[in-house]
């Protein structure tokens, strides 16, 4: 899933303090689930950013409620009344949520209370880490399922680099070598000869590289016919 | 519901620090919002009191009670069942506010803030009170009346005793390969793994040998005792010849005194972390000096000690064994006294009452030291039962139950809280098997009241609840929703604390009643 993480009070203060009605969402998704932007931490920023603005001798007046997924339209469109009477909505979703408000309300200023970080897993409770970059062109099969583009900072294709110190990489010691723990996840599954076998440099037209990227399902798109059926029935 | 309070302020307790000003109290929660009514008794747990309660709380329709001054545990149990049996009242609408504890103690000095204290805290314990909404309890049959038995010392021998006797079918759990006549069925060389279910249908996974087992039990008593053996290792090394301080007591007891200088000394302890482990060391140290000193009285009794704990009628043991001329010094534990084995056995220490440094020959040195089992770290893990920050296992309230520990049908004795001398932890194992034997003499067990609770629409099942309880109460239901196991949940509102999207709550400590307290203590007004 998507993992965010709230930015400093004082970042978000000062992105809202020209204003005077503020209307923070959160997100009852992904952000939710990693601690970032949930019921309960919409609630502790309102509280927060209440007292921030008290104590710095601002006016404002700050609401706060979340919505079951922020990146999706019809939910967003339940709470329009809310957006519209807002001067500045406070997004607490993760930069999709953001966008997604800001894309249906052009004319409203949407800035965002999270620094959506990356796709992650819950490694224990309160530790997410990457393992997906996005890049479009999933490679794991040959890669005892680690992926070496998201989990080694040179997201080398063909073993480790120099670097590679006692299974930890050169960049950070805390952070385990990808290519270490390939060669020991294939070690374990007798399959080592894939070490040897040579991927050539990686297609990255797939991934954001290639620009920004749009996925369209013709089969799952309404026809034309469908969409007239819709438009007559509401 | 009606919401009307009925305010009680025990005299007794009220005016025991004798900083409170009783009648005044009386009059703020008089004037308070939601207050039916507001009466001062003289003694809150006593019979006459209790009915005269009962009989203002029927006459003046109130429907919930806050009692003033006490915290709950100390309050005796008769006086909320005849609240809940003669004025028909929902048991979990009764609080306490604890004005001695929090506001008279500690302002003891300064009156006025105490008394300001008092009168915000109960202002505040009653706008809570007011909020409070009535909870019930679910029942369920045990399966057995099993009462598993952790440990065959002196305490876990005496539990088990005493539940097999009331017909309980007791197991002992040993971890050492000791045989002993017991009642019931005793297990050797095994250790508890882990628990699951819950009280009065708990089911344990001990490892016994190399097998594995699973026992169901209605209750189980800890009893894993004291450690005499490794905590004092410097001590051995310092002085080759030093002993436990037990082979003395059993040499004394078999009538073999030592000769020549015996010396008895405690552990220097400078961060004073260990001191709750030395009361027993004491009492076992006095009897045996006396004994000595008694039987052989050309044998010179040393006592080294950084500080004496002869508590109660142990210090009578004190007075005798002063009046047959045993030798007390205490030293400074920061200065703690130095061995030298070259020249004999001689110790060097420095008297702070004399203050003045003594050079002691001696022929047999004792370590007066026990520290609590080792073990208990991992039994504690295997009950989920927390621990108490000697290392012993925590026990329940010192006045309404202290051979219970804080969860309900497991019961704790003798040194496996921290150490105790023989005869307490014969009378402690006494006490826990009674009560386990009660315990599971019921039949059936009860549970719920102040649990969590789940709000299904909220909830994301992120899951952060089940990986968050220490008693594995969370699940994720059929719905693919968080649901709480109401038997397991101990009410401690970590789940609802985390729960990302406020899905959980904790019965009576929901977020409307903890803020509601909160910005009346703060502003004193509602």
């Amino acid at each position: 899933m998507i993992i965010a993480e709230r930015k400093p009070l004082g970042e978000i203060a000062m992105m809202v303090a020209p204003h005077e009605k503020v209307t923070v969402i959160g997100c009852r998704s992904c952000v939710a689930i990693c601690l970032a932007g949930g019921e309960k931490e919409v609630d502790t920023l309102v509280s927060a950013m209440k007292l921030k603005s008290m104590n710095e001798g601002r006016t404002q007046y700050f609401d706060g409620f979340v919505l079951e997924r922020q990146c999706e339209k019809e939910w967003v469109k339940e709470v329009e009344d809310k957006i519209l009477a807002a001067d500045v909505v406070l997004s607490m979703s993760c930069s999709l949520g953001a966008q997604t408000i800001g894309d249906l309300y052009p004319e409203k200023i949407v800035v965002p209370g999270l620094n959506t970080a990356m796709f992650g897993v819950p490694e224990e409770q309160g530790v997410w880490s990457e393992k997906c970059l996005g890049c479009g062109d999933c490679i794991i099969h040959t890669t005892g399922g680690i992926c070496p583009i998201a989990r080694c900072a040179k997201s080398m294709l063909n073993g480790p680099c120099g670097g590679s110190s006692n299974g930890h990489c050169e960049v950070n010691l805390e952070i385990e070598c990808a290519w270490y723990a390939i060669y020991e996840r294939l070690k374990l599954q007798d399959r080592l000869d894939l070490m040897d076998t040579v991927r050539p440099p990686k297609e990255w037209s797939t991934s954001h590289s290639g620009g920004r990227r749009v996925i369209v399902r013709e089969d799952a798109k309404l026809t034309p016919h469908q969409i007239r059926g819709k438009e007559a029935s509401l | 519901m009606k919401r009307r309070v009925q305010v009680v302020i025990c005299r007794t307790c009220s005016g025991a620090a004798d900083v409170l000003d009783v009648d005044r109290l009386l009059r703020v929660a008089s004037d308070a919002p939601y207050v039916g009514s507001a009466v001062i008794v003289n003694y809150a747990c006593n019979k006459k009191s209790i009915s005269e309660i009962v009989d203002d709380a029927k006459s003046k329709e109130v429907d919930r009670l806050l009692l003033v001054p006490c915290s709950k545990k100390d309050v005796s149990p008769t006086l909320f069942q005849a609240y809940v049996k003669k004025a028909k009242m929902n048991e979990f609408l009764m609080e306490t506010v604890d004005l001695v504890g929090e506001a008279a103690l500690p302002h003891r000095d300064d009156p006025a803030r105490a008394q300001a204290k008092a009168e915000a805290k109960l202002l505040a314990a009653i706008a809570r009170t007011a909020l409070l909404e009535p909870l019930h309890k679910i029942t369920e049959d045990m399966r057995t009346k099993n009462v598993v038995v952790i440990g065959a010392g002196v305490a876990g021998v005496e539990a088990a005793t005493t539940a097999a006797n009331l017909g309980m079918h007791t197991i002992i759990i040993e971890k050492s390969e000791k045989k002993l006549k017991v009642p019931g069925v005793m297990m050797t060389k095994s250790r508890v793994i882990s628990t699951e279910g819950h009280a009065g249908n708990y089911s344990l996974s001990i490892e016994a040998g190399e097998k594995r087992e699973t026992l169901e039990c209605a209750a189980v008593v800890v009893a894993s005792g004291g450690d005499w053996s490794d905590a004092e290792r410097r001590f051995i090394d310092a002085a080759p010849d030093s002993k436990p301080l037990y082979q003395l007591d059993r040499d004394v007891s078999e009538g073999k005194t030592p000769d020549g200088t015996v010396i008895i000394i405690d552990t220097p302890d400078p961060e004073g972390a260990r001191t709750a482990a030395q009361d027993f060391a004491w009492e076992e140290a006095l009897d045996c000096a006396i004994e000595i000193r008694k039987k052989s009285p050309a044998t010179e009794v040393y006592l080294l000690f950084q500080e004496m704990r002869a508590m109660g009628l142990a210090e009578l043991a004190y007075k005798e064994a002063a009046g047959l001329g045993v030798t007390f010094v205490r030293y400074d534990a920061k200065r703690p006294p130095e061995f030298d084995s070259e020249d004999g056995n001689r110790v060097t220490v420095l008297d702070m009452a004399q203050d003045e440094t003594l050079s002691i020959a001696f022929d047999a040195l004792y370590y007066a030291s026990v520290s609590p089992n080792p073990d208990n770290i991992a039994i504690a893990d295997a009950l989920r039962i927390p621990m108490s920050p000697s290392g012993g296992i925590r026990r329940g309230s010192i006045q309404r139950g202290p051979v219970t520990t804080l969860r309900p049908g497991i019961f704790v004795c003798g040194s496996a809280k921290f150490p105790k001398s023989e005869g307490m932890a014969r009378l402690e194992g006494r006490a826990a098997g009674l009560l386990a034997a009660q315990f599971a003499a019921a039949g059936e067990v009860e549970s719920g009241g102040s649990v969590a609770e789940v709000a299904p629409e909220k909830c994301s099942a992120c899951l952060t609840c089940v990986r968050t309880c220490p008693y594995e109460a969370p699940f994720i239901g059929v719905a693919g929703k968080a649901e709480i196991a109401i038997q397991m949940c101990q009410g401690c509102g970590m789940c609802a604390g985390i729960c990302p999207s406020k899905a959980i709550e904790l019965h009576h400590f929901t977020d409307e009643q903890l803020l509601t307290e909160a910005a009346v203590y703060l502003r004193g007004d509602f």
